[in-house]
């Protein structure tokens, strides 16, 4: 290869991924981009892993559809493997045809091992196996969970697992531009304890979710990794009183841009709902996804409700539970057959 | 004046002062920025700028690859940008924006200029201005020396490159590097060679830089990447910072400026001077 020939035509804009909503499409210019690395930071509970999955889905769409027409690879180091949340959710994409059969999915244990993967799986991105759609998405869901243990905090070790953040991201980031691959990868936040001038990172002073003052994990170096750091964040909003003197409450969730070459510092609510994740666009005043405001239903604290509600939100589980333990039946001895 | 040439390539201070003055710097679109940096980022010099994470580095180096190229008449170089990019973050749609704000203003300068009702001279559109960004993705170290060797005979070839931005010289230079020797010699070898291409075709090197902590004494203190023989590798260095909820640009080191200190926003135009209200958009 020959310097000159990394001279590139300017693209006319990178491809993207659509995040499977309208109002969150809009929000993010169109989509998750091709050719780059996008965090998403949230303490748990917020919907990280529920927009990873969602966009598994949507890779799948057709281009005309804001889709990618591409099958993805969801590398996971948190576990189980969300595989019932994962049906669940396709089965409102109903369009798809074998949804679940354009996904790859592999565990990771740890740093080492991703970085073993990523090489071999060059081949994988070159070419798909059989008349599948190519991979043009990459998930790792959290990569903060690749370094959970085993680093210590001493100056040796911090030096140590800041070159393999390098190392990771480097090759995240040769991978994507040279199959068009668009990189999704997951990150937890941890508290942060100093009252006193903390280090800034991106448009916010302090990033609040669920009343505390967090940010993310891995420190400085890996910020310098990512291309697009998402946040997303919950709050917690009493909406009344029940008779039984339990406080009443449901859950806001926000994601905002921390930092981003193409975005401005915008933030945007969103619901998780059954059918997954949904920008509410309270401007026009009306909720995106198709039943009215489901997260208003669900996020009621257990004990705020009536015992009977509960008892109906349980069976109504209960009842989805059995079904998609059904569905697992039937295609586990489709494929057996 | 009679020049009296004892060594090949000797110059007089006075040569060299009057060369200075006839060499023009490259706005970055912030008054106030352009006035502590004595009318912008200066040709004939390497520029660092270093910054944390989402402060506006790489929203500098796509604002100064438009900027480059804002005609002659209009004060500007009428120049064309190598673009080289090691981490990814150049968006076109972003580089389109800035452009398209950009011609903008440059319309509206033309129409003050010009009371006598002529047409407007401007007949650039956003995408005459991403022609003229020569953009290089390197994805590793052996990459990014190999492309900044080959600059020299690239722009010899196309003459009107008047700013090389390498964002950010860094990325590559912090994974796998167990002999730091060989690392400060290799970018001092690239330093070196950056310099040189600034001189021979009067050019604006701009190298962006990422900030890591660095351990001393006991603390950990936040300080440019790639060390202390580094940090004299440039002619001038500038720090991005936040301070409170504005952002500011710190000139750290240069010979010929005072340092001194300016806010500058990053807006959907691109980089502008600061407005102190608050920027935060509600989107939806």
């Amino acid at each position: 290869m020959k310097p000159e020939d990394l001279l590139q035509p300017l693209p006319i804009r990178a491809p993207k991924c659509s995040i499977g909503c309208p109002v969150l499409d809009r929000f993010l210019a169109g989509g998750i981009p091709c050719n780059s690395i996008t965090e998403i930071v949230a303490e748990s509970g917020c919907g990280k892993t529920q927009i990873s999955l969602q966009l598994l889905l949507s890779a799948q769409y057709p281009t005309s559809a804001g889709g990618l027409s591409a099958s993805s690879l969801y590398l996971h180091s948190e576990f189980p493997f969300p595989f019932r949340r994962l049906h669940q959710l396709s089965l409102a994409h109903s369009v798809l045809e074998n949804p679940l059969d354009n996904i790859f999915v592999c565990p990771l244990k740890d740093a080492d091992d991703l970085l073993d993967l990523l090489p071999r799986i060059d081949s994988l991105l070159a070419k798909p196996p059989r008349a599948l759609f190519p991979i043009k998405l990459i998930v790792i869901d959290s990569i903060a969970a690749l370094f959970r243990s085993e680093f210590d905090n001493n100056p040796s070790d911090l030096k140590r697992r800041s070159s393999l953040f390098f190392k990771i991201s480097s090759k995240l980031k040769a991978q994507a531009m040279q199959f068009g691959v668009a990189v999704v990868v997951t990150n937890q936040v941890v508290d942060s304890m100093d009252s006193s001038e903390g280090l800034r990172i991106g448009n916010m002073r302090w990033l609040y979710s669920s009343g505390r003052k967090v940010c993310a994990a891995l420190g400085l170096s890996w910020a310098n990794c990512v291309n697009t750091r998402l946040f997303l964040s919950r709050t917690e909003e009493k909406v009344g009183d029940e008779d039984g003197g339990f406080p009443l409450t449901r859950t806001r969730r926000f994601i905002s841009v921390v930092f981003s070459p193409h975005l401005p510092n915008s933030f945007c609510e969103y619901v998780v709902a059954r059918e997954g994740v949904f920008g509410v666009d309270r401007s026009q005043g009306f909720c995106q996804t198709e039943n009215d405001e489901p997260e208003f239903q669900r996020s009621f604290i257990v004990f705020g409700m009536k015992l009977r509600q509960v008892y109906t939100f349980i069976q109504q589980d209960l009842h989805n539970l059995c079904q998609s333990i059904v569905g697992d039946l039937i295609n586990y001895s489709k494929n057996s057959l | 004046m009679v020049h009296y040439v004892f060594l090949l390539g000797a110059q007089s201070a006075w040569d060299m002062l009057h060369e200075e003055k006839s060499c023009k710097s490259i706005t970055t679109s912030c008054s106030d920025l352009d006035e502590i940096l004595g009318g912008g980022i200066n040709c004939k010099e390497v520029t660092e700028i270093g910054g944390v994470p989402g402060i506006g580095k790489t929203q500098m180096g796509i604002q100064l690859a438009i900027n480059v190229q804002i005609p002659a008449q209009y004060g500007g170089l009428g120049g064309k940008a190598v673009y080289i990019d090691t981490e990814g973050s150049f968006m076109v749609e972003r580089a389109l924006q800035i452009a398209e704000a950009c011609i903008e203003d440059l319309r509206e300068y033309d129409s003050f200029l010009r009371k006598d009702g002529k047409p407007c001279q401007i007949n650039k559109q956003p995408n005459d201005f991403l022609a003229n960004i020569f953009y290089f993705r390197v994805c590793s170290y052996t990459e990014q020396i190999a492309v900044v060797n080959y600059l020299e005979k690239f722009i010899s070839e196309h003459e009107d490159v008047k700013v090389v931005i390498i964002d950010s010289i860094t990325f590559h230079f912090r994974q796998d590097f167990d002999n730091m020797a060989l690392r400060t010699r290799l970018l001092g070898g690239m330093a070196l060679k950056l310099m040189k291409l600034a001189n021979k075709f009067s050019l604006a090197v701009v190298l962006l830089n990422q900030v890591t902590t660095k351990y001393s004494e006991g603390s950990f203190q936040l300080t440019l990447a790639l060390g202390d023989s580094w940090s004299h590798a440039c002619t001038n260095r500038i720090i991005l910072y936040w301070n409170g909820n504005e952002r500011y640009a710190y000139i750290d080191k240069s010979p010929s400026l005072q340092s001194a200190s300016s806010p500058y926003s990053v807006t959907a135009k691109g980089i502008r001077n600061s407005v102190s209200n608050c920027k935060r958009v509600k989107m939806m």
